[in-house]
């Protein structure tokens, strides 16, 4: 402990509720806890907004990976193997986009998040909670792919294996909060679910999420490595043993860019909000 | 409220460990099958003599059967086995390049770090069937064979005298189908023997052995010539031989023979080893009294590594003369191969090629030389291109020293790990067999012959014994007489004749000491065969057969006269270790001529 948290910490910061001041270090933890919890409990709640997205990639996998792709083989691994990285970058993605993207819209289209406005909460801390909603969520979607694919598929990884692949898709479907963020400060309420299917599925065709890259038609062969889907994807099937056709560094190097492309977007779509409503 | 949502956290999360350690995982199938066959092993910086030149310190990888990556440091993969290398040299799997392959050569000669052996004659069908081997990967615990399979040589000529019936060619219209037989028998080269005219063998002539060489070359396929004098030497190469696989040893090189062996790229394999036994110097460099290799040399190896074929004039000049051509084609640039051929008199698979390098040093090559000579060189010279070196993709084939023999060429004897294919080699002692070996049993009689049968006290009994079995013409017959020696009932009576037909030509009566002929048993406790015997006035040789003294039994005579007599033979004369004993006998020869012996009371003591 050093003397600026005693500072903090001391009684006459912490007693009463505060609005324009600074809150104490220790309050926004428990802001963050709670808001956490709010969301989470939102998400239990109405499950009318989530189980769409959680239902597609198992869906998908069921279908492509289950279904019709017993068998077969992308190199060096099976095709239900492969599909587990490709659909697990799905769900992921899909879980991000909805949370940040549609979640934000409506939310602002109810005026929700002007309520929030008014409350004692940095808006931070909620796109913070957000993230961990999100994340949250991704797991989910993967545990439930990984139950398929272990479980019915014959995929078999070592331990390390599942554990890196959950714990990559997972981190690495934050780039895609972000993104969603900008899309849900940029859209309207009606407008963004739309908006948003329109860009997420096309992306995640192009990116070889639903067919693998290697039987992708050559246009879209040579369009993927510029779309960070594809980057998320290969990475993840470096982990199942599959051929990749990107190093660490360059899917880094280009979902970091990405990161930072979509934050600067949507913050500046946040202000523009912001100044509408304000 | 606050204890039940910790409560359900902490339930999600002992959920997800435990659905994360019941996912399925691979079978460990590598691990299971084969505990000594890692799929990763480092050779962690380690000094490295890749087959031509010397790397002081280098990480190697080997990933199954491969060698994946060779760089100043690797970062091995979790699993890697690493051995460490300071102070040690890897080198490339040894190569034998001229040897005959009987028995368990190849197994032998990988416990000396040779994993592949050129064979320059044997039997074809069994060539064959350990090439069928080493293509379905079953020939891990042995070196690789490269086999020349059946020689080419003239009817009654050299590679004819060892008892097996092999074709051979008498013209130059019969080359091209004498050729073509060989190749579909399997033979990966062809080797030829060419001598003088005039010389103990009949040979074939100067026109067949050029036949021979063209149809080789239009079947793709090297011709290598076995040489002994310089003329042939010059004949052969001049014809357009790949190769010659003894060096000559009758006549200094000149300078037309040398520059001749240059101009066609032929390569040499001097065979000092062998040359040194026919100087009367085998063993030249002491293997068997080197620590190093000692514990790892059978009795029956230290036998023949000493020996020298008996009847054969020793020409001592004839080392000189080979020393002095090896290095005078070396300096003219002709590829030196290492080869002992083993296992002749004086030499022993694996072993005999740590000796020949030393050899090869001391005849005045470098001991970088000397080593690429027993590694890259061969395989480029048999178009070997998966071994030989240690480069990445090559077979794992890798001898670990202790030391630098790139300085000093006899710590390739210092061997601290063999690996063949990427499998390390268990080296087993050379004394392991005689742990569980019997020991004579402890009765001083053997044979009284006095029970109306042909009596034996152990073993498997009597047996006739000739060089018919090397195409001789002796004869034999053992019968049952009486009375016998000294008042008793009966001995054994030997009567035969020894014909001309084989050079060293016997015939008598054998022991085999042994349940099943042929086993050696332990006689350290027996001293001498004692045993009456009366005959034709002639001399007679008591013969011991012993792991120990290789091939070529030990014997020591007697004369049988008009009345029985006791003789006393010392088996420690014969031979010093008894250990394996395998066979003893009672033979007339080698003078020609009818003979009568009579053998009664026969104790071995």
């Amino acid at each position: 402990m050093n003397a600026a948290t005693e500072s903090l910490n001391a009684p006459d910061s912490s007693s009463a509720p505060v609005f324009h001041r600074r809150a104490p270090r220790r309050r926004y933890l428990r802001i963050f806890g709670l808001e956490t919890r709010a969301e989470l409990m939102k998400m239990v709640r109405m499950p009318a907004f989530v189980v769409p997205a959680f239902a597609f990639p198992l869906m998908f996998y069921a279908l492509f990976g289950l279904a019709f792709g017993r068998g077969q083989e992308i190199g060096p691994v099976t095709m239900l193997g492969y599909l587990l990285a490709t659909y697990g970058a799905f769900g992921v993605i899909g879980a991000n986009l909805f949370s940040f993207g549609v979640g934000i819209a409506v939310e602002r289209g109810q005026g929700w998040m002007l309520l929030k406005r008014a409350m004692p909460l940095p808006p931070l801390i909620h796109f913070l909670a957000r993230m961990v909603v999100g994340m949250v969520f991704s797991l989910l979607i993967l545990v439930g792919l990984f139950a398929l694919g272990g479980f019915f598929g014959g995929v078999a990884l070592p331990l390390p294996a599942w554990v890196k692949l959950a714990a990559w898709l997972t981190v690495g479907g934050l780039p895609f909060a972000a993104f969603g963020l900008f899309f849900g400060y940029l859209c309207g309420p009606n407008s963004a679910p739309a908006v948003i299917n329109l860009l997420y599925l096309p992306l995640s065709f192009a990116s070889g999420l639903w067919m693998p890259y290697e039987v992708l038609p050559g246009f879209f062969k040579a369009l993927a490595p510029w779309l960070p889907a594809f980057h998320l994807a290969q990475q993840g099937l470096g982990i199942v043993g599959a051929e990749t056709h990107a190093s660490w560094t360059q899917s880094i190097v280009y979902l970091s860019a990405f990161t930072v492309v979509s934050l600067v977007a949507g913050i500046a779509a946040y202000r523009r909000d912001q100044e509408s409503w304000g | 409220m606050k204890t039940k949502e910790i409560v359900i956290a902490v339930l999600l999360a002992t959920g997800l460990v435990t659905f994360f350690l019941l996912l399925p995982r691979p079978a460990p199938v590598a691990q299971a099958a084969d505990d000594t066959f890692p799929t990763h092993l480092l050779f962690e910086g380690v000094r490295l003599f890749d087959g031509e030149r010397l790397h002081e310190s280098m990480d190697v990888l080997v990933e199954g059967e491969t060698i994946a990556a060779i760089a100043p440091h690797l970062a091995p993969p979790s699993g890697t086995k690493v051995v460490d290398g300071r102070g040690k040299t890897l080198l490339p799997g040894l190569i034998d390049a001229h040897t005959h392959t009987w028995g368990d050569a190849l197994e032998r000669a990988l416990h000396f770090g040779v994993t592949t052996e050129i064979d320059m004659f044997t039997d074809a069908a069994s060539a064959a069937e350990v090439r069928a081997q080493q293509k379905r990967g079953e020939a891990h615990g042995r070196a690789d064979l490269v086999s020349a399979g059946t020689l080419v040589t003239a009817p009654g000529g050299h590679g004819t005298e060892y008892g097996i019936a092999i074709p051979t060619l008498d013209d130059p219209a019969g080359a091209d189908a004498f050729v073509a037989d060989r190749l579909a028998e399997g033979s990966d080269f062809i080797k030829i023997v060419y001598g003088e005219a005039g010389g103990h063998w009949p040979t074939l002539d100067a026109a067949t052995l050029g036949a021979v060489i063209t149809a080789a070359h239009e079947r793709e396929a090297l011709a290598v010539v076995h040489v002994s004098n310089r003329e042939a030497a010059r004949t052969a190469l001049d014809l357009g031989a790949d190769g010659l696989v003894h060096i000559w040893s009758d006549r200094p090189p000149d300078d037309e023979i040398l520059a001749l062996a240059a101009k066609h790229g032929a390569f040499v394999i001097p065979t000092l080893s062998v040359i040194a036994m026919m100087a009367g110097q085998p063993n030249l460099t002491a293997l068997d009294e080197d620590p190093a290799l000692a514990a790892y040399i059978t009795p029956a190896e230290a036998g023949t590594l000493t020996q020298t074929i008996a009847g054969l004039p020793l020409r001592a000049e004839r080392l000189e003369v080979a020393r002095q051509a090896t290095v005078a084609l070396a300096e003219a640039g002709v590829p030196i191969l290492a080869g002992t051929d083993a296992p002749n008199p004086g030499t022993a698979h694996g072993a005999s090629l740590h000796g020949e390098l030393s050899l090869l040093v001391e005849a005045g090559l470098t001991p970088t030389a000397a080593l690429a000579a027993a590694t890259s060189v061969p395989a480029r010279a048999f178009g070997l291109d998966d071994r030989g070196r240690v480069a990445s993709g090559l077979r794992a084939d890798l001898v670990l020293v202790d030391g630098d023999p790139t300085q000093d060429i006899r710590r390739t004897r210092h061997i601290v790990g063999i690996w063949k294919a990427g499998r390390a080699v268990e080296r087993r002692r050379g004394d392991a067999d005689l742990a569980d070996r019997a020991s004579a049993p402890d009765v001083a009689v053997f044979a009284r012959f006095d029970d109306g049968e042909l009596d034996a006290a152990y073993g498997h009994g009597w047996q006739s014994t000739t060089d018919g079995m090397m195409g001789g013409q002796s004869t034999v017959t053992l019968e049952l007489v009486s009375p016998g020696a000294a008042g008793s009932v009966g001995a054994l009576s030997l009567r035969g004749s020894i014909r001309a037909g084989f050079p060293f030509p016997w015939a008598g009566g054998m022991i085999f000491p042994g349940a099943e002929p042929m086993t050696p048993v332990d006689f350290s406790s027996k001293q001498e065969v004692v045993f009456l015997a009366r005959g034709d006035g002639a001399s007679y040789r008591l013969m011991l057969f012993a792991e120990s003294l290789g091939q070529i039994p030990a014997s020591a005579s007697f004369t049988a006269g008009e009345v029985w007599a006791e003789h006393r033979i010392s088996l420690r004369d014969l031979a010093k270790d008894l250990r394996g004993v395998w066979g003893l006998a009672f033979a007339a020869g080698p003078s020609q001529g009818d003979f009568e012996l009579m053998i009664d009371q026969v104790s071995i003591q």
